[in-house]
């Protein structure tokens, strides 16, 4: 600063006082002026930092689908493929570009991107491989390191926002195509990466123009500015306003990098409004305008959404296509001039339609009812602030395919299980796990599975009805000197009389009553009587047990009437314990997360298979028998009305009084599937487990290549043909003769000969010479 | 007690590389539609099954003496060679005391072949070397729930369950597992 000198006398004195003083004063002011303003600015400067980081900091987390394993023998279809690899951002196209696969009949070939995950880098490879009969066959190696198996990069199914930001699908900058913030700094500040957060030749400009038209009719704004503009939402403008925006704007470029500032801008700009709610950021304007992802774009695309940054709602595509059209074109232009785009590319992309979705989706989360499940998991280890901010990679079980066939199965056939009022009320939920590693493959919470509203799945706590069955006469067949699969249990009806004086009386489903059947049936048809009697002969203690090792932790109400499935339990408890019965007694805890990894990809936690034998396998054995005998004779044989003979399935059917509650659980060789369907009110239906809950199960069955229910049959047990009415053994061409499993030593001792098949024992010599 | 685990560890690994090979029938495996030339679109609508309830099933074409009877198998099935590469992989790594590397790979493998005995067994064998004994146990009884018929599983199974219960102090129990290799 300049010191003020000393005026020399002279005749001129006063004034030189005067102006002395003048300037005295103005330096004054001007001190306190700067001291005014520095403090200003140290203000500024903490609202616009805070502001910033705040925003640029909170990193959500990603969630991510299994990755799809490719091996020869791999089973899945080449649709499922072809889905599967769009998903995880394939593109058709050359099969040799990273990203790109081509496909030809059943043969694919796929350049893979190469992927980090928590076990180690998969590397970027070529590969060649053909669908036949829904396995993977012939899979080779073309370029990058051989191996018999390659994982692709799994999709990323969602995210866990920190709440602030609940309505962004936050991008980054190195995600984004690239064109998006070339046509962006195109359009709005081509000088973005030289000048300093404010262009004075663009404001001189937009001045003039201003000035012209009598009224603001340009920004001559740059990004930064704009992006100042955005973290303060009003609209107003005044010179102040102003003034403070360009400060606030030279502070920004002062602290932080210019690709920073772009991708806060590109998270941050609004671009919309659905009622109270505003679209900030092209990762949700993408979702809300096109129901996709910003990096699936094709540049008519891009250019719409950068043509809106000058005026959403004016330029809103829904509401006023043509001017949006017209502006899209302007945008398409600027590009081509630009060098961005061919002179071809522009032509072609101004004739398109703007390619606007009909209904605005606000996320991108596919999934609501998955990520329900896997945050409630998180919720155990995590800190939900944690989740949200820290950019953690969560890596789930979830199987895309499977889940697209479980949405298909519910949404389309709940519609037509009921008319009218019934129709309109009915709900459903679904649950769908790998048979042997109790991973949670798909859920569906409703009947419109891309609703985030109450999950059924593992909010609907309904009675399990007569899905108990099977835990009955495991119970039953553990005491192999008590039960077995031909023991004969009485269908009569009977009163069971309380200390109160209360009387109980249950019933079967159609009110008929069979005399004595042998056990494997009573299950296979569902007979209410029988069970209740053999629960009431082993305790209903004993019952409870068994569904308490089986996996279900809430406290079960132990009355008779528990013995008709009056237990209530969510759909995934069901498969919970279902999932015993499947694996011959082992309990596997059901699990929705392999890995949770920071954001550099440092694993965090994993969460291995657990296995825990709850029962006797052989025990196991005879109940897996009974319930393929139900597929195939009993309540559940309607399903291979639409299931290929060959897929052998094991399940039980559960209703409740009135229909208030359909259900299925039951599995093939390499999946559990649990389907609900009942109201929210409660309300009564007139469905039964066998023809509400079953056709879904069935229709999601039908779709999915998989391999039969077959299983091994453990140490212990052995094979007869045993004439079921009598108890005894038989010839195998007798009359009534079932090859059945025994737990070795309670097999029956007497023979019954068969007289009169010798006809049917000759023909059967005879069956395998001539077929 | 360490020496036999070593030895018969080392012994349950050249058993899986010969099961490796071995080469039985596996799972049935049906594709959509059973087979019959399957589609290579999105699963087609099926038809659903008539409301009314359930109809008696009609008899089907090659009309069998009886209806078809509920399925089971003797044995479990083999490890594929993409299985097989993962195990080999998880072998190294358990080498050179990477266990918990191993374990993943393992948990993959057993995600390609569920119901072959072979793959427990490993992981009994990698939770062993992590000193994670009541795991390493549970993984023997799952594999050994798949051993089925094959007798050289069965034995491998039941000395490695010997061994484990051993270590755990259950010496009734070892005892009982070591009589049932025996018996074999």
């Amino acid at each position: 600063m300049a010191k003020s000198k000393t005026p020399p006398p002279s005749t001129r004195n006063a004034r030189t006082r005067s102006r002395a003083g003048f300037w005295r004063l103005f330096f004054r002011v001007s001190a306190v002026g700067l001291v005014l303003l520095a403090g200003w600015m140290v203000y500024l400067d903490a609202i616009i930092t805070s502001r910033f980081e705040g925003r640029r900091f909170e990193v959500p987390s990603r969630v991510y689908a299994r990755p799809l394993e490719l091996y020869d023998g791999a089973s899945v279809s080449a649709a499922a493929l072809e889905r599967e690899l769009a998903l995880s951002g394939f593109r058709q196209g050359d099969g040799v570009k990273p990203g790109s696969y081509r496909r030809r009949g059943g043969q694919f070939w796929i350049s893979t991107r190469g992927f980090r995950f928590p076990d180690g880098q998969e590397p970027r490879r070529r590969l060649t491989l053909t669908i036949a009969g829904d396995q993977v066959v012939d899979l080779r190696v073309l370029a990058g390191e051989a191996s018999p198996i390659v994982r692709l990069e799994p999709a990323q199914i969602g995210g866990i926002y920190p709440s602030h930001q609940e309505d962004r699908i936050l991008v980054r900058l190195d995600q984004v195509p690239p064109l998006l913030p070339a046509a962006l700094m195109a359009v709005e500040d081509r000088h973005f990466y030289e000048h300093f957060g404010l262009a004075p030749l663009s404001i001189a400009r937009a001045m003039l123009a201003n000035l012209k038209a009598g009224a603001i009719v340009q920004g001559g704004s740059t990004l930064t500015q704009q992006l100042v503009k955005n973290f303060f939402l009003s609209q107003e403008q005044t010179l102040a306003r102003k003034a403070n925006e360009a400060l606030m704007s030279l502070l920004l470029e002062w602290h932080y990098d210019k690709d920073d500032i772009l991708e806060t801008y590109l998270n941050e700009v609004y671009l919309g409004q659905a009622g109270t709610r505003s679209i900030n950021g092209f990762g949700l304007a993408s979702q809300f305008y096109f129901g996709e992802s910003l990096a699936g774009l094709e540049a008519h695309q891009i250019a719409l959404l950068v043509g809106m940054v000058k005026g959403p709602s004016y330029y809103n595509p829904r509401r006023h296509p043509e001017r949006a059209l017209k502006r899209r074109n302007l945008v398409l232009s600027e590009m081509e001039e630009a060098g961005l785009i061919s002179a071809a590319e522009a032509n072609r992309a101004r004739g398109l339609p703007l390619g606007v979705s009909e209904r605005p989706s606000y996320s991108e989360n596919r999934y609501p009812a998955y990520i329900d499940l896997v945050r409630r998991h998180l919720a155990r280890d995590y800190r939900e602030e944690d989740l949200r901010s820290e950019g953690l990679r969560i890596f789930t079980t979830l199987n895309p395919s499977i889940q697209y066939a479980a949405e298909y199965a519910v949404r389309d056939t709940v519609p037509r299980l009921a008319t009218g009022e019934v129709r309109d009320a009915l709900e459903a939920a679904m649950v769908v796990t790998a048979k042997d590693t109790g991973e949670v493959l798909a859920l569906v919470g409703g009947r419109d599975p891309a609703f985030a509203g109450f999950n059924r799945a593992l909010d609907a706590e309904r009675p399990i009805g007569s899905l108990i069955k099977p835990f009955i006469y495991l119970t039953a067949l553990s005491h192999s000197d008590r039960y077995t699969l031909i023991t004969p249990v009485r269908d009569q009806s009977f009163v069971l009389e309380f200390d109160d004086g209360r009387r109980w009386q249950p019933k079967n489903y159609d009110g008929e009553e069979h005399g004595e059947v042998p056990l494997h049936r009573a299950l296979a048809k569902s007979y209410n009587l029988p069970a209740v009697r053999t629960g009431l002969d082993l305790g209903v203690d004993a019952v409870a047990e068994t569904l308490q090792a089986f996996g279900v932790t809430s406290p079960i109400s132990r009355y008779p009437s528990m013995l008709l499935g009056s237990v209530s339990m969510t759909p995934v408890t069901v498969a919970q314990i279902y999932q015993g019965l499947a694996t011959s007694g082992f309990n596997t805890p059901l699990r929705t997360i392999r890995e949770v990894t920071d954001a550099q990809g440092e694993p965090l936690s994993r969460y291995p298979l657990e296995v825990d034998q709850v029962a006797d396998p052989a025990a196991v054995h005879l109940v897996q028998y009974a319930m393929q005998e139900v597929m195939q004779e009993g309540t559940g044989r309607s399903a291979y009305y639409t299931v290929p003979r060959q897929l052998t399935l094991a399940g039980k059917t559960g209703t409740t009084d009135d229909g208030r509650d359909a259900w299925f659980a039951g599995f093939s060789g390499d999946l559990l599937a649990v389907a609900w369907v009942g109201r929210d009110d409660n309300g009564p239906t007139s469905l039964t487990g066998a023809t509400g809950a079953l056709p879904i199960w069935t229709r999601f069955m039908a779709s999915l290549p998989q391999h039969s229910f077959s299983p091994v049959v453990p140490d212990g047990v052995s094979y007869h043909w045993v004439n079921d009415e009598r108890q005894a053994l038989t010839g195998e061409h007798c009359e009534n003769a079932r090859y059945m499993p025994f737990i070795t030593g309670s097999e029956p001792e007497q023979h019954v000969s068969c007289s009169g098949a010798l006809e049917r024992r000759i023909r059967s010599w005879f069956e395998g010479l001539f077929q | 007690m360490n020496m036999g685990r070593s030895t018969r560890v080392g012994a349950l690994a050249t058993l899986l590389l010969l099961a490796g090979c071995a080469g039985s029938p596996g799972s049935i495996y049906v594709p959509v539609g059973g087979g019959t030339g399957s589609t290579s679109e999105p699963p087609p609508p099926p038809r659903l099954p008539p409301a009314s309830p359930e109809p008696e099933a009609p008899a089907p074409a090659q009309v069998p003496e009886r209806a078809p009877s509920p399925s089971y198998r003797e044995s479990g099935d083999t490890l594929s060679p993409a299985a097989l590469s993962l195990v080999r992989e998880a072998d190294r790594l358990l080498a050179q005391g990477r266990v918990a590397e191993a374990i993943t790979r393992l948990e993959r493998a057993q995600r390609i072949a569920p119901r072959s005995a072979e793959v427990y067994f490993k992981l009994s064998e990698a939770y062993v070397q992590a000193n994670q004994l009541a795991r390493a146990e549970q993984f023997t009884l799952k594999g050994l729930s798949l051993a089925g018929n094959n007798t050289r599983l069965q034995r491998a199974g039941w000395l490695l369950l010997a061994d484990i219960r051993r270590a755990r102090g259950n010496v009734a129990g070892a005892d009982q597992a070591e009589a049932r290799a025996a018996a074999l």
